[in-house]
């Protein structure tokens, strides 16, 4: 049942709104910001920070925002000199205590208190007592530190722990002016889903071990990504450092952060995909390598026209059936389509192997993980790349390489060789062609004929399609590194130069 | 007027016997052949406002908790966590007339229709509640709680459990932060059930308004003035008289009583000396100055005065006393107390505090008595209870009435010093 | 020093649990049933309550830090409490501390070396009438004077 529309005037201004809506969130849908620090969606209103007040007309005295609901005919104001007054005087009693560490506080350039001091505050202190001390540079777990000055107690994080995870390692211990935020005794913050509670901190409580001291916030740029590291699709946000490259170790991607999108998956992001981002700037394959009969650097084009010219060779000599190509989910949709056009449409090829390996598969939870750890196996089998054409198994490739039934092996991100281990040089000699095309070396890259680099996905504009069949994009968030491109481009430059004739061959 | 009070000189009160003999649980009796409803307009008849402090109409309280038939399971909690400081008079009602409290505490389940009624006391009453302990064996041996399950629970040492909804969550096995009504206890209460919490002062008077007639328990009291928002006030309070007075102790007086009257038969200021200032219901209510005390004792004539009856606590201050002293006190008493729930009371008691130690340890200069009053200005109408409006409150209270005893402990203004 | 709770106590805890109606209502009881066994309340119990509770350690460990009569560090055997509210700070409270000190050997807030004792200055024990009020393992003894607090020690066993 959708609730009955109500007007309401928001600063003088006559807006709709369901009735019942929060006041906060009717503000925030029309643009007025309502500062807050307990408030969150996700998590309740609580209603202990007593930020969020606002003046609204006919009541003695100012509301919190966070627990007034709209009603027909509701008259509220935000920006009252009453209104604007209450807020900075709870902002100043926030502040009261807090130790002002700001220049080497992390959270600086994205503080809740600086943020809303500039905005909200602005007074002259009054303070002229010492602030309490508390207990600082806590390692709560593998990724947070925790501050207890720099505390707020808004308990978001207490109630992410309880009502999210579930997990509830986190408590508000003590009472009054000496109450702290801990970890309950016996207990760590080694939850999947830690790195949230460092999203929710409105202030520098608790700060990401990961990357604390790494880059100052402002010189981070922000771009739209999706999380590839499961089948959910998180959406995020890349914060890249190209503008101070010799901080961060030269690392491109400082962090990644979840992006909310009520569909998916909410505000969060599980910790896997959270700090699995440092494999963007490890162990990449830069240059265009042929290894077999001897190791030379190729340009794209010359790669790609003795790559064309070998396939079509054996294809002509031995027929498509020995060619098996193994893909994994990591392809985009655009990737996807040109796969079809080159190994179906223009190669004929009939050997798929698109299933995971055995050990490749992860946790999966009723939160966010799910077990497939990539992120676009859907956008395959929407093109018929299903298990129905998936007609290999890994024992299926492996004792077909051992019977020697296949000339040619085309290995898109699937490593192969490190699954298969010390039987992996024996089953890849067996093939007169490998090639092994992706964003990293892996193990099968030391052992292919060709190895053609890939982009990333966060190198590249493209969509993937998530297990539940939503098509999402993300965008380009920083250059390929060496001579990477697409995949997409690479299927294509491969199929134009097999020409027409292959094309007739479906 | 003695109600409650009347039969303190038996020493044996306290036991089922001279209770009973006294006319004890006649009330219920009564009550237990009258329909819940008729029970309540009895008792909205007599006026009787909440004693634990808010003053709140009881039978209104009551009859704001919804059928039986929408929610079959409800409580009634006996508040009995007194801990204001000045105030001792439950503790003394509970050492001498616990059957007095059981009593009303089963009139009251009856006219909710409640199958368990409870009494929550503080820890440090462990006498008390040892005594509470036998008299609902007696009671209960002596079949007189019917099909009502009476259960007692302790405190472990905080104030703000004597507030309703703090002392539901502390019943729920959480620490004390209040909630935020609404909803209201009696609607959602303990466990999520309608709960109707009274204090044991309040419920101490039942059953002498089920016996003698909510008219009589009105005709006692303070009648009210509507032109002037007094409202009625029915019965009698007791009070507990302690500080700077002869003879500390409870004192029982209906209500509209002047102040004046009860600290005479307290035997006056100790000592033959001169009255400066009387707090009137507890250290959280403003005190008056000595020229203030022919205010009648009732809920909204004090109010008229800028202060409030709370629960009683008359705490008598000499000539003697100094205020920053006194405020320092229940500032400090206010920060440790504190629930640290919402910002503004948790930082700004303590704020409060320190500022009025360093006024105190000679380290005070000029805009410290500006800034008290804003912080607690600050605080006030911002917090989900009244505790952190006290904050404020208090110490104004003492700057407004005594600007001198602040003024001579902080250094003389420029243009003061050059006269 | 053992945190391992007894079959009895156990069994006390489990008395807790199902007096009041809903059985996370026993969970302060039960907390100071604890207290007074190990004069505090250690974190090793906790889990076991919450066990018993159904609830966090967290929750237990916010009750548990909440109610000053529940402790971290082990109180005395015996534990005194001096009222510090306005009627018996104005009757001298301050003074019976330090004699408080001197008589039980320990400093506000702590224990006495031997264990015996701990005392601490309480807020408001509702018995301004007796100013300033004197609290012995939770029950009032009236009016504190200096000589009867110099006994104190003597007194309690």
């Amino acid at each position: 049942m959708t609730a009955k529309r109500v007007t309401f005037k928001l600063n003088g201004v006559t807006l709709e709104a369901p009735e019942g809506q929060l006041v906060i969130e009717a503000a925030k849908a029309a643009g007025v910001e309502i500062p807050h620090y307990c408030y969150h969606p996700a998590l309740g209103n609580p209603g202990n920070c007593r930020l969020c007040v606002v003046e609204v007309a006919g009541a003695p005295k100012p509301m919190v925002s966070c627990r007034t609901q709209v009603r027909e005919g509701l008259e509220v104001y935000t920006d009252s000199e009453p209104a604007r007054r209450a807020q900075a005087s709870s902002l100043e009693l926030h502040l009261v205590n807090h130790p002002l560490d700001c220049p080497v506080c992390d959270q600086s350039g994205e503080c809740g208190l600086q943020d809303y001091y500039m905005k909200f505050g602005r007074y002259d202190s009054q303070v002229r007592e010492a602030k309490e001390h508390k207990r600082k540079r806590l390692e709560i777990g593998p990724h947070v530190m925790l501050d207890q000055e720099r505390c707020v107690l808004c308990t978001r994080c207490t109630r992410f722990t309880e009502k999210i995870t579930k997990t509830s390692e986190l408590g508000i211990f003590g009472r009054g002016h000496k109450e702290f935020v801990d970890l309950a005794p016996g207990q760590r913050l080694d939850n999947a889903y830690s790195g949230n509670t460092v999203d929710l901190c409105p202030v520098g409580a608790l700060t990401d071990k990961d990357f604390r001291f790494k880059v100052r916030v402002w010189y981070l740029d922000q771009t739209p990504s999706i999380c590839a590291d499961c089948s959910r699709g998180c959406n995020v946000s890349l914060h890249t450092n190209t503008k101070r490259p010799w901080h961060d170790e030269g690392r491109r991607l400082a962090r990644v952060k979840p992006r909310h999108n009520p569909e998916v998956n909410q505000w969060w992001l599980c910790d896997e995909g959270r700090y699995g981002f440092k494999k963007f700037d490890e162990d990449r394959l830069g240059r265009v390598m042929r290894l077999i009969p001897y190791r030379r650097e190729l340009a794209w084009e010359t790669a790609l026209d003795e790559l064309a010219s070998e396939l079509r060779r054996e294809l002509e000599a031995l027929g498509p059936e020995g060619l098996a190509v193994v893909a994994s989910g990591a392809l985009s949709n655009e990737d996807w389509a040109a796969f079809k056009a080159f190994f179906v449409d223009a190669l004929g090829c009939k050997r798929f192997l698109f299933a995971p390996q055995p050990d490749q598969l992860g946790i999966e939870d009723d939160l966010l993980r799910r077990k497939e750890k990539v992120p676009n196996l859907e956008g395959g089998k929407a093109l018929g790349f299903g298990s129905a054409v998936a007609s290999l198994s890994w024992e299926r490739l492996e004792a077909d390489l051992e019977a020697g039934k296949i000339w040619g092996l085309y290995l898109i991100e699937r490593d192969a060789a490190r699954f298969w281990g010390a039987k992996a040089s024996a089953l890849l000699s067996k093939p007169r062609l490998v090639v092994w095309q992706g964003p990293w070396k892996g193990r099968t890259g030391e052992l292919a004929h060709f190895r053609l680099p890939a982009t990333a996905h966060i190198e590249e504009d493209g969509h993937f399609t998530n297990f539940e069949g939503r098509i999402q994009a993300y965008q380009k968030a920083l250059e390929p590194l060496g001579q990477a491109r697409p995949d997409w481009s690479i299927f294509e430059g491969l199929r134009q130069r097999l020409g027409a004739a292959q094309k007739a061959a479906r | 007027m003695k109600i409650l009070t009347r039969h303190f000189d038996n020493p044996k009160l306290h036991e089922l016997e001279t209770y009973r003999a006294l006319g004890g649980y006649q009330g219920l009796a009564k009550a237990r052949g009258m329909a819940p409803q008729a029970v309540q307009e009895e008792v909205k008849k007599s006026n009787l406002r909440g004693l634990g402090g808010a003053g709140f109409p009881v039978g209104m309280k009551w009859s704001t908790v919804p059928p039986p038939e929408k929610a079959p399971e409800r409580f009634v909690v006996a508040n009995f966590d007194e801990s204001e400081p000045g105030c001792f008079k439950d503790r003394v009602l509970g050492t001498r007339a616990p059957h007095q409290i059981l009593e009303g505490l089963l009139i009251a389940c009856h006219a909710v229709s409640a199958r368990w009624g409870f009494v929550f006391i503080r820890g440090e009453y462990a006498d008390q509640y040892d005594i509470l302990k036998k008299a609902v064996a007696e009671a209960e041996a002596a079949g007189l709680c019917g099909d009502v399950k009476v259960r007692l629970m302790r405190g472990a040492g905080a104030y703000i459990c004597g507030l309703d909804t703090a002392l539901l969550e502390t019943m729920e096995g959480k620490k004390a932060w209040p909630r935020q009504p609404p909803p209201f206890p009696t609607v959602v209460g303990l466990m999520g059930k309608p709960t109707v919490v009274n204090n044991v002062e309040t419920l101490s008077m039942l059953p002498h308004i089920l016996v003698n007639g909510g008219q009589w328990f009105a005709d006692i009291g303070a009648k009210g003035d509507p032109a002037r928002r007094i409202h009625p006030s029915g019965g009698t309070a007791v009070y507990s008289v302690s500080g700077d007075v002869e003879r500390p102790g409870i004192y029982e007086f209906a209500m509209g009583t002047p102040l004046r009257q009860i600290i005479e038969a307290a035997g006056g200021v100790r000592g033959g000396r001169a009255l400066k200032a009387v707090i009137p219901g507890g250290t959280s209510t403003p005190p008056l100055a000595a020229s203030e005390i022919d205010v009648p004792m009732d809920f909204d004539s004090l109010r008229g005065v800028g202060s409030f009856l709370g629960a009683g606590g008359i705490v008598v201050l000499d000539e003697t006393r100094d205020m920053v002293e006194v405020s320092h006190n229940i500032e400090r008493f206010l920060a440790h107390e504190s629930c640290g729930q919402c910002t503004p009371c948790r930082e700004g008691s303590e704020w409060t505090t320190r500022i009025l130690e360093r006024v105190l340890e000679g380290g005070g200069v000029e805009p410290d008595l500006a800034n008290l009053r804003r912080v607690g200005e600050n605080i006030a109408g911002k917090v989900i209870c009244a505790l952190g409006d006290t904050v404020g409150m208090v110490v104004r209270g003492y700057m407004k009435k005594f600007p001198e005893d602040f003024a001579k402990r902080l250094p003389a203004k420029p243009a003061e010093a050059a006269r | 020093m053992s945190h391992s709770l007894s079959a009895e106590q156990k069994a006390e805890l489990e008395a807790w649990r199902t007096y009041y109606p809903y059985p996370i209502m026993g969970l302060l009881e039960a907390l100071r049933c604890v207290q007074g066994w190990f004069r505090c309340v250690p974190p090793e119990v906790e889990p076991h309550l919450a066990e018993l509770f159904s609830t966090s350690v967290a929750h237990v460990h916010e009750v548990a830090t909440f109610f000053p009569f529940l402790t971290r560090k082990p109180a005395g055997r015996h534990r005194v409490g001096i009222c510090r509210g306005l009627s018996c700070a104005m009757a001298g409270s301050k003074d019976i501390s330090r004699c408080l000190e001197k008589s039980l050997g320990a400093r506000e807030g702590e224990t006495s070396p031997d264990g015996r004792f701990s005392w601490e200055e309480m807020e408001c024990l509702g018995a301004c009438d007796h100013a300033p009020a004197l609290l012995v393992d939770e029950r009032l003894k009236g009016k504190a004077t200096e000589e009867a607090v110099a006994k104190l020690a003597e007194n309690l066993k």
